[in-house]
């Protein structure tokens, strides 16, 4: 009986051998502010103990962290485990080789936590390049109190939106505003309605081409001008008589005078925290147009966890990316310092544990329930963006029509993704 | 001096030369040569030979509007620079109570000039309700869009600039203290007036310090990126999208660092081009010491 319960001891230990990885030394490398880096480094210390291997933390702020993984992929010294942004993807492994395939590891890291559509945002190439560790997207907060102030609820569609407007100047004053929208914020709300009227992204996958006809990014350059029109939003050119500011910085924010934006779900303490005291900020499902074939909200992953190609021990590096985002050491040591977790079991677990704020749930929530089609990383590519930025300004201080600004976005946009 | 000794003046520069060479004459060469190539530096240098100079010169409109937006700001931002360093230098030159409080005082500047710090104050003195705006209502004006009309954006970079005259200032005034009383007596005694010294005394034997000044401030207005990248990130319509920016914006957000160094060797050219234009015509404004024409 003994020999026997002997040797099934040793069966089982070396069954549980083959499976795992040998002790290993890694690198991880990030960006973040102070709670993920301390968040972070505990949880390598509780799954480096866990699995027996040691992780060498890299971390720096979000400023140059892109220079520097540049670099280090030039170089070839990059860490094993690296937190890549989304957008990066196709800067770095257009072809699927820039990072290792995750896929092959599924072994070790449980990749039925994730919905399939998640996954597929970090495919390159058929491989899987990174794997979403939050997602999160564009939302609608508004100024519940100035919105009181003016006697009106908070608006539910874009009409009630634009009709806020003359109430405001009326009663509030010439000032006021219901909403913000210039530079990103205007590219990104002109993307939204023309996504919302066409039911496409601005990128088709398939071709790699602009999705939308001139026509149709012209019908939602045109409803930003009637947001200018109607006194919805500050006019661009008066926006920029701010400088180079963050919206969440200027007094019109914190006085409440600028009552509602277009923004990150996971920026909502950002936003509400400058607001004066007794004003109350709340996320609000995203407007619509008016025949609208999708709600065409904008989410993507934030960020995702990639594995150097040239790691030596990618099975050890798997086993430590499946702790920090699905084993209970890593998710209760991590938390919510990446935004609401991808990953089911992480999501559930902290949303148990009281760990992540009512506000950001609710934002969250907003996002995740709308639909829309899958966002293409090129929307982010700095070359895309500049064309449609640039094209937008000089649109909105007058030097082009509405018409020749799509033209020239299309074409712009579409000269770039032939390089790719 | 021994045989061992003989070195030691080796060893002692050797830090400085070592750090010359690999911080400064290595990127310098390297910079020339990535600028014939095509490099995103996660793949090799690509060899293109002159396509990039052919591209910003043939069909880059970004280049050819942040060049003439560095033009303008460089010739409004040197000769205004040089002028208000010189009348205040002048001033300072006068026998004043607390006159020492008053040239670390206006120096001062000059020390924070081209700090971050500096560049969001700026910001929020010329922003649409900054200080300027409300001096400027509060005597009954309209406020002013500085930052977001295209036609006052760069004018108002160009005052942080001037703003920080104190090291040209301080070159003034050691010049001015250095020139011989003798001379200003002379000229009062031949019944010479404030104007006419200044002009036929104080200039002509300062022309050495201009000229000095002159070609400083000039290579410093070409390299400038502090100011417009914090106030304005080179907007609006790139009004002030000078050519550093460029480069940088080429470099770190594209990662096109072939086409990145090219832009830079144009404007390494311009600086140099300029300046030999500087030094040539100082032969016939500068007069030093000991010259047959003074």
């Amino acid at each position: 009986m003994r020999n026997t319960a002997t040797a099934l001891g040793v069966i089982m230990t070396l069954g549980l051998a083959a499976g795992a990885a040998e002790a290993a030394s890694l690198r991880m490398s990030w960006w973040g502010g102070d709670s993920r880096h301390v968040a972070t480094q505990e949880a390598l210390k509780v799954c480096g103990e866990k699995h027996g291997h040691t992780i060498q933390p890299e971390f720096t702020g979000w400023t140059g962290h892109q220079e520097k993984v540049t670099t280090q992929l030039a170089g070839g010294t990059e860490a094993d485990i690296m937190q890549i942004n989304w957008p990066w993807l196709p800067l770095f492994s257009l072809d699927g080789s820039g990072f290792a395939d995750l896929n092959e590891y599924k072994h070790i890291i449980d990749l039925s936590q994730w919905p399939e559509e998640q996954l597929q945002a970090g495919v390159m190439n058929g491989k899987l390049n990174g794997l979403p560790i939050s997602t999160t997207g564009r939302v609608f907060f508004f100024n519940k109190t100035t919105f009181e102030k003016a006697g009106l609820s908070l608006p539910a569609s874009w009409e009630e939106l634009i009709a806020a407007a003359p109430v405001f100047k009326e009663k509030l004053g010439a000032d006021y505003y219901p909403f913000h929208a210039a530079d990103l914020n205007a590219l990104l709300i002109i993307s939204l309605v023309t996504t919302q009227m066409t039911g496409k992204d601005l990128i088709d996958p398939a071709t790699k081409q602009v999705s939308w006809t001139p026509e149709e990014l012209q019908k939602g350059i045109e409803f930003y001008q009637r947001l200018v029109d109607q006194g919805v939003v500050r006019p661009w050119k008066e926006w920029a008589s701010e400088g180079e500011v963050q919206l969440d910085q200027l007094p019109m924010w914190s006085e409440g005078r600028i009552a509602g934006s277009y923004e990150w779900d996971s920026t909502y303490t950002q936003f509400a925290d400058p607001l004066q005291e007794g004003q109350e900020l709340l996320p609000v499902k995203l407007l619509k147009v008016d025949g609208a074939v999708t709600e065409g909200v904008y989410r993507k992953p934030s960020m995702v966890f990639s594995i150097s190609t040239r790691s030596k021990d990618p099975e050890a590096a798997a086993q430590i990316v499946n702790c920090l985002l699905n084993e209970p050491e890593g998710i209760m040591a991590l938390r919510d310092t990446r935004g609401i977790p991808t990953s089911r079991v992480a999501a559930q677990m902290l949303a148990e544990n009281g760990a992540i704020p009512e506000s950001l749930i609710e934002a969250h929530k907003f996002v995740m329930e709308a639909e829309g089609p899958a966002v293409s990383p090129f929307n982010e590519h700095p070359e895309i963006r500049e064309i449609f930025e640039g094209t937008l300004e000089s649109f909105a201080y007058g030097q082009t029509s509405a018409a020749d600004a799509a033209t020239e976005i299309i074409d712009g946009i579409n000269g770039v993704l032939e390089e790719f | 001096m021994g045989g061992d000794s003989r070195y030691l003046g080796l060893v002692y520069i050797s830090p400085y030369v070592a750090g010359l060479l690999i911080f400064t004459a290595i990127p310098f060469v390297a910079s020339f040569y990535l600028s014939f190539t095509d490099y995103n530096l996660i793949n090799a240098p690509r060899w293109s030979g002159l396509d990039n100079y052919v591209e910003l010169a043939t069909r880059d409109r970004t280049f050819r509007k942040s060049l003439s937006v560095t033009l303008l700001y460089v010739f409004m931002t040197v000769p205004l620079k040089l002028a208000f360093a010189l009348f205040i230098a002048y001033i300072l030159n006068y026998r004043l109570k607390f006159i020492n409080f008053f040239r670390t005082a206006y120096y001062v500047p000059s020390i924070l000039g081209g700090s971050i710090a500096v560049a969001v104050l700026w910001r929020y003195i010329f922003a649409d309700q900054g200080l300027v705006n409300m001096v400027i209502t509060g005597l009954g004006g309209e406020p002013v869009n500085w930052f977001g009309d295209p036609n006052n954006a760069l004018f108002t970079i160009t005052l942080l600039r001037l703003w920080q005259f104190g090291s040209a200032m301080v070159i003034f005034l050691a010049a001015l203290q250095s020139i011989d009383k003798t001379l200003y007596e002379a000229a009062s005694i031949d019944g010479a007036g404030k104007w006419h010294t200044f002009f036929y005394i104080t200039l002509p034997l300062i022309t050495p310090v201009i000229f000095f000044n002159l070609v400083m401030q000039m290579v410093q207005a070409f390299q400038e990126f502090n100011g417009p990248y914090v106030i304005t990130a080179g907007g609006p319509l790139k009004a002030t999208y000078l050519l550093p920016l460029y480069i940088y914006e080429e470099a770190f957000h594209k990662f096109d660092m072939g086409y990145a160094s090219a832009l830079a060797w144009v404007l390494f050219a311009i600086i140099m081009v300029l300046t030999l234009i500087a030094f040539w015509s100082s032969r016939h404004w500068v007069y030093y010491a000991g010259d047959k024409r003074s």
